[in-house]
């Protein structure tokens, strides 16, 4: 197996996909959150603080301290604990509160 | 999402964990119709939570011995879910005048009037600050635990459990068994203790002889577990690299001498949990300082009914005492609202009652001892220097909130509208239990008598699309 973070023992993982972090390619499986995909491949810093530039990641893992947050396909703020991964999902490490990008 | 479409539920209930599950189950084998509102995707809560879709379960080895007890109580909910509205995916984040509520699914916002409420809503790991805790690499051993258990995913390479109590040795006995390398285990308080203690009860409970094969699979791994020893500090220039640890007296400070360093890429922190009080504060129940239970919860009567009529509080949210007990508050919550609403005598309402308080009564002796064993020491508190980050949102530290409480600011909501403490994006939960103890040590007051932070809506971030969905209007309450 891939030599990631995943553990493979007594479950069997669904359909594989890539998913856009900064540009870059990564792995997830079907019914992984973002936070899951993106510590198994060791990426762990999703934003950088708006006052300090400092780096912050995954940290209560359930959705409440909002220190995983990053821009999904757009969206500022997205908790990737709380949030599935998709086929073709874009992620960029957020800086700050960052801008949400409406279209048009 | 299964269930009948109920117009009107009687019982609403909020959170699908242990004890709203049970609270559902009871109500509607009385006949009570009842609607659950669940922020997970599948019920079961943290503790008896599923697998995502995708995922295929092979071996439920690493899921126990939770997986067992979930399973019989999910398959009860199963035989009654048919007179059930389950809505996983539902956020409740307000809850307004005139019982009304708030909640979003699929990014639509929706109101809903209640009666009965039960408000299941669990808890929380501590958050602890002391230096490097803001660092990626940093988790909390329940955030561990979703990821190895609910993702089956290791949170680093060299992981160091850091804490106290049964919890962080579930978390890294589940990292080995999946393969990953636990450094090493810290316990700030006295295992031989709680061992001893655990030994006394195992033989009318089997709960906790799962924690003594815990310790011998530990052992057997060659996993140091040191007794009486705290992490001191996470260094690493953009993640965790080291941390520092040391020997701690009875009070959990560190003995100056034996620090030291350990090599490691992950700190798993597990000093208990907090109650997640957010709803019970909106809907304005009285609450209590009870740090044995976890800090603020509300108070109840023997129905597990708040001071607000017709909302009752279950489970760890209403005081931490672990899934057992909240399954069994959950029940009596539930047999109550039944007879409250008249689908069952008050003769009837003890009957079933009877063998749920016999069996709590048991619980409450065995959570009485370990309380006094891993309740949180002063030391705990202290960890933070001047330049660490408390509040992770606003980016305040504390030697900021130090200084507005020299000069003045003495209450939490008082130093919230002045340093915006509290007013980020997790409203408070990661910094005002800190924040209580350091007020406490400023102001050299009882941390019971330190009001806690008002809980305004939305309780977590809500889209402005979600607010803009929401049909018709909504009165605040006073004191928002």
């Amino acid at each position: 197996m891939t030599p990631d973070l995943r553990i493979w023992k007594d479950v069997q993982r669904g359909q594989a996909f890539e998913i856009e972090v900064d540009g870059l390619p990564v792995v997830a499986y079907e019914g992984e959150t973002v936070a899951a995909a993106l510590m198994a491949a060791g990426i762990r810093t999703t934003n950088r603080t708006a006052g300090g530039d400092e780096p912050r990641g995954i940290c209560c893992g359930i959705g409440l301290c909002y220190g995983c947050t990053m821009v999904i396909d757009g969206v500022p703020n997205t908790r990737t604990c709380q949030t599935l991964a998709q086929p073709g999902m874009r992620l960029e490490t957020q800086k700050g509160l960052q801008r949400w990008e409406v279209a048009d | 999402m299964g269930g009948g479409r109920l117009k009107n539920p009687e019982l609403i209930i909020i959170g699908a964990g242990p004890a709203g599950i049970a609270a559902a189950v009871e109500a509607a084998r009385a006949g009570v119709t009842v609607k659950i509102l669940d922020e997970n995707p599948k019920p079961g809560g943290r503790i008896y939570g599923q697998l995502n879709d995708g995922f295929k379960l092979l071996n439920p080895g690493f899921l126990s011995p939770d997986y067992e007890k979930g399973k019989v109580l999910l398959a009860e909910f199963n035989t009654i879910r048919a007179k059930i509205d389950y809505l996983q995916d539902s956020l409740v984040f307000a809850i307004f005048e005139n019982r009304i509520m708030a909640f979003h699914q699929a990014g639509k916002g929706q109101r809903l009037a209640f009666n009965k409420l039960v408000l299941a809503t669990g808890a929380y790991d501590r958050p602890v600050p002391f230096p490097g805790w803001t660092l990626p690499g940093v988790l909390t051993a329940g955030g561990a635990q979703t990821l190895v258990k609910m993702q089956r995913v290791l949170p680093g390479k060299n992981i160091l459990f850091a804490g106290t109590g049964p919890l962080q040795l579930v978390v890294a006995n589940q990292v080995l068994d999946g393969g990953g390398k636990v450094e090493a285990i810290l316990e700030a308080g006295e295992i031989n203790n709680w061992l001893k203690l655990l030994k006394g009860f195992s033989r009318n409970w089997g709960l906790l002889t799962d924690g003594l094969q815990y310790m011998r699979s530990i052992r057997k791994a060659g996993v140091p577990l040191l007794r009486r020893h705290m992490i001191l500090e996470a260094r690493g220039d953009r993640q965790v690299e080291e941390a520092v640890i040391a020997e701690v007296d009875k009070d959990w400070r560190a003995i100056d001498k034996t620090r030291r360093i350990l090599k490691v890429d992950t700190i798993c922190l597990g000093y208990g949990l907090v109650p997640s009080v957010e709803l019970t504060r909106l809907v304005g129940c009285q609450h209590r300082y009870a740090p044995d239970l976890g800090g603020w919860i509300p108070t109840r009567n023997e129905d597990m009914e708040t001071s607000v009529p017709g909302v009752f509080a279950v489970g760890d949210g209403a005081g931490v005492a672990g899934s057992a007990m909240a399954m069994l508050e959950g029940r009596i919550a539930g047999i109550s609202t039944a007879q409250s609403l008249g689908y069952i005598s008050s003769e009837e309402s003890r009957k079933r009652k009877k063998p749920y308080l016999n069996d709590m009564k048991k619980l409450g002796r065995l959570r009485d001892a370990l309380d006094r064993i891993s309740y949180p020491r002063p030391g705990l508190f202290e960890l933070a220097h001047d330049d660490t980050i408390i509040c992770r949102c606003e980016e305040l530290t504390l030697g900021d909130i130090k200084s507005a409480i020299d000069n003045g600011t003495i209450e939490m909501n008082a130093l919230k509208r002045m340093t915006r403490m509290g007013m980020g994006r997790c409203q408070g939960r990661m910094c005002a239990p800190a924040v209580q103890e350091i007020i406490a040590r400023q102001t050299q007051t009882p941390a019971a008598e330190i009001e806690y932070l008002n809980q305004r809506p939305p309780t977590k971030l809500v889209a402005i699309d979600v607010l803009e969905s929401l049909p018709g209007e909504f009165e605040i309450r006073h004191g928002w």
